[in-house]
């Protein structure tokens, strides 16, 4: 009987609170420059930090915003596995005006 | 009346002769972690009061529903699921109305789940049997509390940066000196409430 009421209490408040956290995430939701999900999904994704940044996405940031362009900073990376694949995608993906995000190997 | 009057001693309590941070050393790691700069030491101190407050807030009623199905040791794993929920909100909320803040605050905005002071509210009232009210009054007295140090905290800290400290302690020696003298300084105020 414990068991069982202590699978149910924790499973309905996990569920009341996953679902005011969806609710509060949609409210408050901040629109980012989508580019930096996807320069971010090709990173190695181990968040080691060793670039400096606070995470993968910090370092995502950073070359979106210009700031980096160094990919070689990411020492986990691989050049065809990571690089290339970022480098092929900013090239399609330049900047509102126009002009492209600088980054090299 | 009377009732109020408890409430607010019990507030001033937790809040200065308890001080989690400095008696028990709780929440030591944003204490030292977000004490450099006063402003964002304001904004972890009240992202802490605003999740201290709401955590004591659901804790209660969570733990006499856990207490009805005869589940207490599930008490631990209940707070901090709603703990780490409450940050997350809190998160999103800095995330949207202040990006500086939230770059400021950094690792440490997520680490408040972690954060003893939270939980050692939402366990010591628990383990001390408090009502509502009282527990209310302790989450409200800690938190408060909690910002008061910090803030302190940070401005000497800012001080201290100019300061003429010899190069072994500069940084967090020197702070974590002030911050055993600042202990003992409140240490003082022990003697605030005579039981009478």
């Amino acid at each position: 009987m414990e068991i069982l009421w202590s699978i149910i209490i924790l499973l309905v408040l996990g569920a009341l609170l996953g679902l005011g956290l969806a609710i509060a995430a949609k409210v408050l939701h901040v629109k980012e420059d989508e580019r930096i999900e996807e320069v971010a999904k090709r990173l190695p994704n181990y968040n080691c930090g060793s670039c400096g940044y606070a995470g993968c996405k910090g370092l995502a940031e950073a070359i979106i915003a210009g700031k980096e362009d160094n990919l070689r900073k990411c020492k986990p990376g691989k050049e065809d596995a990571n690089f290339k694949p970022i480098l092929e995608y900013l090239e399609n993906h330049p900047n509102e005006d126009g002009s492209k995000v600088k980054a090299h190997i | 009346m009377q009732g109020l009057v408890t409430f607010v001693l019990a507030i001033i309590s937790a809040m200065l002769v308890d001080n989690v941070v400095l008696s028990r050393f709780y929440g030591i790691c944003p204490f030292l972690g977000v004490s450099k700069k006063t402003k964002s030491a304001i904004g972890m101190g009240v992202a802490v009061i605003f999740v201290i407050v709401l955590a004591t807030i659901i804790c209660w009623p969570l733990y006499q529903l856990l207490k009805l199905a005869h589940v207490e040791f599930l008490d631990t794993v209940a707070y901090i699921l709603v703990i780490a929920s409450l940050v997350q909100l809190v998160g999103l909320f800095i995330k949207k109305y202040s990006p500086t803040l939230y770059a400021n605050l950094g690792i440490y905005l997520p680490l408040i789940t972690t954060n003893c002071a939270v939980l050692g509210v939402a366990q010591g009232n628990t383990d001390q049997g408090y009502d509502f009210l009282t527990s209310l009054a302790n989450g409200i007295g800690t938190s408060v509390g909690f910002f008061l140090i910090i803030v302190v905290f940070s401005c000497i800290r800012t001080r201290l940066e100019s300061a003429n400290t010899p190069k072994a302690f500069k940084g967090l020696p020197i702070a974590l000196i002030t911050a055993a003298i600042m202990a003992m300084a409140f240490m003082g105020l022990q003697g605030l409430f005579v039981q009478g």
